[in-house]
């Protein structure tokens, strides 16, 4: 056999690899030639769409009330991107009483009608720009379209869809989703969907508690979660019903919810979920006891402090280092405990608060010395463990 | 002479090969960059911040004698917009003044908080926190002599389910952590890392720690770097991410879910191109579970840092580089087409083995062939000059096309004068500072053959507060 070098020379001579240098250099003065028409085109129309946007923004109110007929602008196309640009954004930016007339501008010139027949008859990327372009609007009428565009066989335009939907920021707009994951078969990311609902359910979230009773496994946890974020005390006693369920992760989202309300029940579910017997559950829990105001959570987070869990420990004693006014009682009560691991995790803490040299100064000049010496002494021998822990860890690990 | 013509045969097809590979992974790229600007556009950045269900994220600042930067540094990360975020700045031995200038700029009060080694490092002499900033601490250790080791550290003590390394004399986007974390956001459940890209500071006008000027620098050997990120990150990257064979996120900026790292064992203390040899590990471990996962690249989250600017300077990173691939290819050979790591083992080893490590003995032999097959008369002459040409103008349509990419995408560099010098230079990439590199890079081998793994110092000449001229 040959080499290749001679077989190119026998096929053509130098005939390929003469084609195949023009056909490089061709390819590169196409790509220099596009570069350079494509910044030339981009200057120019930032330009006019700079000068169209001053021009439009000087008749701004005439457009917005109508004085200026929709017509005079609507079927330009520059013209017409950049007054729903503008619109769209003042949407975005307006309080209820300012979104009627921008809404009205949209309604009457057509935008909201041509962006709804987009959303349903195109395809691709004109469809998901339509899409998002209709929960900007936070249209009643753009949800039924919005609500279509779910059932795409695509999941690019799905998610496009859940998004126009959670823009919407409407109660109704939340209700296609919910009916869709009811039935367990809708994919769509996790996190667009929780966002989507916090977005529509702020103002009821009481309508996600009949969801979650329809629902198993993954969706249900995904809808408790996103309970646990908009849970109020209006939600009443259905909570404590999610706080005995069956799944961790709805009794998790329970503790969180919990942590939102103040109300009777909330000490007793919370006390009852931080000995739950999974650990996130009861993390959960001690991050709610940390964000109520209540006396009787020392106790719990007394109990939660001594947990085997090392994050439970900590998130417990990271609430009790807050608590600021009985935090003289609290270290005795940590004290009391006899528990190494609960005392280090509370006095680092302290330190980490910076609250431990006014512990240790109120102690040095309180009355009761033998009893304030006493403790003193064992908060003393706890920080210097604190202080060695890290050191005599690190120096173990690093002669490993 | 029938040595000669195997030889020219097998350079021949090594580097067709090499830039068809390329031209493919150019054409894949295009393909992923617009999708992902399409993408980009239905994603509000303030909804993201606003959002309850962001994750915490703790930034990893590895410091070693960086008293001329850390300061500024440090504010700089601290003012990034992310809504829960915690910065760990792991002073690594020090002998400078890091560790003084940072205690008075942040009046840093010891915490003699709990630290538990997950991952084996050097002892440390304390933490201290920030009551300036309660998202600041500092992690002051003894010295390991390694990046890997500091960066350990900082994973032991970071709180949040992801972290983010980052390089101290780097600079980071205000919302290139957010733009980030939107690689995770996609499917948190399958993203195990993410990387941005690294872009090329010098040149560039900063102030308070924030690019607030893009400009191309005025040495010709910082503007051929240019290039070369251009093509590594928004070409070779974003394509084999494409793919999910993405083979390393940059040391000076990727996130990465700590739960993964720790499970890795963190970073491996000693290896010379640990961002290499993590995301090997981590695909190993992920393929090895059988679990789903992704690794991927993110074009948009930006990290502006400080390329070489001379010659000795460059030369050095280059051998680093090349035995920090070595590195971390020798240790995971056993992968190499194995069906159980896949893609990873079958198509990303294999090239970064031939294309990345093999490519500057190749390139040596087959120039030292070519030139003895021409004056042999093996070769003819003027088939040589044709391939020659052919060979350089291939290679100048991809580094072109790498351009066109940055164009088409993010258009950093706004000014038409600067995209001109960098057409002009892709000119002259292919010769000769290709070349250069390839000496470089077998220096490279030639150290890690003889054991020496130091990483050698870099000339820095700081970060430019005025503008260019």
């Amino acid at each position: 056999m040959g080499s290749a070098f001679r077989a190119i020379e026998r096929l053509g001579a130098a005939g390929l690899v003469l084609e195949a240098i023009l056909v490089s250099l061709l390819g590169i003065f196409l790509l220099v030639g596009f570069i350079v028409l494509r910044r030339w085109y981009r200057a120019r129309y930032f330009h006019k769409r700079n000068q169209r946007t001053v021009a439009l923004r000087s008749q701004w109110d005439d457009i917005l009330s109508g004085k200026i007929s929709a017509i005079d602008w609507r079927f330009n196309p520059l013209d017409c991107d950049i007054v729903e640009s503008i619109l769209l954004d003042s949407i975005e930016m307006s309080s209820a009483h300012e979104l009627p007339p921008l809404l009205d501008c949209l309604r009457v010139s057509g935008l909201l009608d041509m962006r709804i027949y987009e959303a349903r008859r195109s395809r691709g990327l004109k469809q998901r720009t339509a899409l998002l372009a209709l929960g900007r609007t936070r249209a009643m009428e753009a949800i039924p379209a919005l609500a279509a565009g779910l059932d795409s066989h695509l999941r690019e335009t799905r998610i496009a869809a859940v998004r126009g939907l959670g823009r919407t920021a409407r109660m109704e707009a939340a209700i296609p989703i919910l009916d869709r994951m009811v039935t367990g078969q809708f994919d769509a990311p996790e996190r667009s969907l929780k966002n989507a609902l916090v977005n529509c359910c702020r103002s009821d979230p009481a309508v996600l508690l009949n969801y979650i009773e329809q629902t198993h496994g993954p969706v249900r946890e995904l809808l408790a979660r996103v309970l646990g974020e908009l849970a109020s005390p209006e939600l009443g006693e259905e909570l404590l019903v999610l706080a005995s369920d069956v799944l961790p992760e709805v009794r998790a989202s329970a503790a969180r919810a919990l942590g939102n309300t103040n109300v009777s029940y909330t000490l007793p579910a919370l006390h009852s979920l931080a000995t739950d017997p999974e650990w996130f559950v009861r993390l959960r829990a001690v991050v709610a006891l940390g964000q109520i105001e209540n006396i009787g959570k020392i106790n719990i987070l007394l109990r939660s402090l001594c947990d085997a869990n090392r994050h439970v420990r900590q998130r417990a004693a990271w609430a009790l280092a807050r608590m600021e006014p009985q935090l003289d009682q609290i270290l005795e009560y940590v004290v009391a405990t006899k528990d190494d691991y609960a005392l280090q995790a509370f006095i680092s803490e302290l330190e980490r608060s910076g609250a431990i040299e006014k512990i240790v100064s109120g102690f040095a000049g309180s009355g009761h010395h033998s009893a304030a010496t006493a403790l003193m002494e064992v908060v003393a021998e706890a920080r210097k463990r604190v202080e060695l822990t890290g050191k005599a860890v690190a120096a173990t690990a690093g002669a490993r | 002479m029938h040595f000669l013509a195997i030889s020219n045969d097998t350079l021949f097809i090594y580097y067709l090969l090499s830039n068809v590979i390329y031209l493919g992974l150019l054409i894949v790229a295009i393909v992923k960059n617009v999708r992902h600007r399409h993408r980009l556009g239905s994603q509000r950045l303030e909804l993201v911040k606003a959002s309850p269900f962001t994750p915490p994220i703790t930034l990893i600042v590895p410091a070693h004698n960086e008293d001329g930067s850390i300061v500024g540094s440090v504010g700089a990360l601290l003012g990034l917009e992310y809504p829960r975020l915690e910065v760990i700045v792991v002073n690594d031995g020090s002998n400078d003044a890091t560790m003084e200038k940072l205690r008075q700029a942040y009046q840093l009060q010891t915490a003699r908080i709990l630290y538990i080694a997950d991952i084996a490092t050097a002892p440390l002499h304390a933490i201290y926190r920030s009551p300036l900033d309660p998202r600041l601490f500092v992690i002051d250790k003894e010295a390991a002599g390694c990046k890997a080791d500091a960066i350990n550290a900082g994973i032991n003590a970071a709180t949040s389910p992801y972290i983010c390394v980052v390089d101290a004399d780097s600079i980071l986007e205000r919302e290139s952590l957010i733009r980030i974390m939107a690689g995770v956001f996609a499917d948190p459940g399958r993203v195990m890392a993410v990387g941005g890209i690294v872009r090329v500071l010098n040149g560039s006008r900063v102030v308070n720690n924030q690019i607030e000027e893009v400009r191309l620098p005025k040495s010709p050997i910082e503007v051929m770097q240019v290039i070369e990120y251009l093509r590594a990150f928004l070409v070779g990257r974003e394509a084999w991410a494409g793919f999910n064979m993405l083979p390393i996120i940059s040391g000076a900026f990727g996130v990465f879910q700590r739960d993964l790292v720790l499970q890795v064992g963190g970073f491996r203390t000693h290896a010379v191109g640990e961002d290499l040899d993590l995301v090997i590990r981590m695909h190993r471990r992920l393929r090895e579970e059988n679990r789903s996962y992704r690794i991927d690249f993110i074009p948009d989250p930006t990290c502006w840092t400080e390329v070489p600017t001379d010659f000795k300077s460059l030369a050095r990173q280059r051998a680093r580089w090349h035995k920090g691939l070595i590195d971390a290819l020798w240790p995971n050979r056993d992968m190499l087409f194995r069906v159980r790591y896949g893609r990873v083992g079958w198509l990303v080893l294999p090239y970064m083995w031939i294309f990345e490590f093999f490519a500057p003995i190749i390139e040596v032999v087959g120039y030292t062939t070519i030139i003895l097959a021409l004056i042999s008369g093996v070769l003819s002459k003027s088939f040589f000059l044709q391939f020659l040409l052919f060979g350089y103008a291939f290679a100048t349509l991809i580094s072109i096309g790498s351009v066109l990419l940055e164009e088409m995408t993010f258009r950093r560099y706004s000014d038409w004068r600067e995209v001109a010098r960098l057409l002009i230079f892709c000119l002259f990439e292919h010769f000769p500072y290709r070349q250069l590199t390839m000496i470089w890079r077998l220096q490279g081998i030639w150290q890690y053959l003889r054991g020496d793994l130091q990483w050698g110092s870099m000339k820095r000449v700081g970060i430019s507060t005025d503008p260019v001229a």
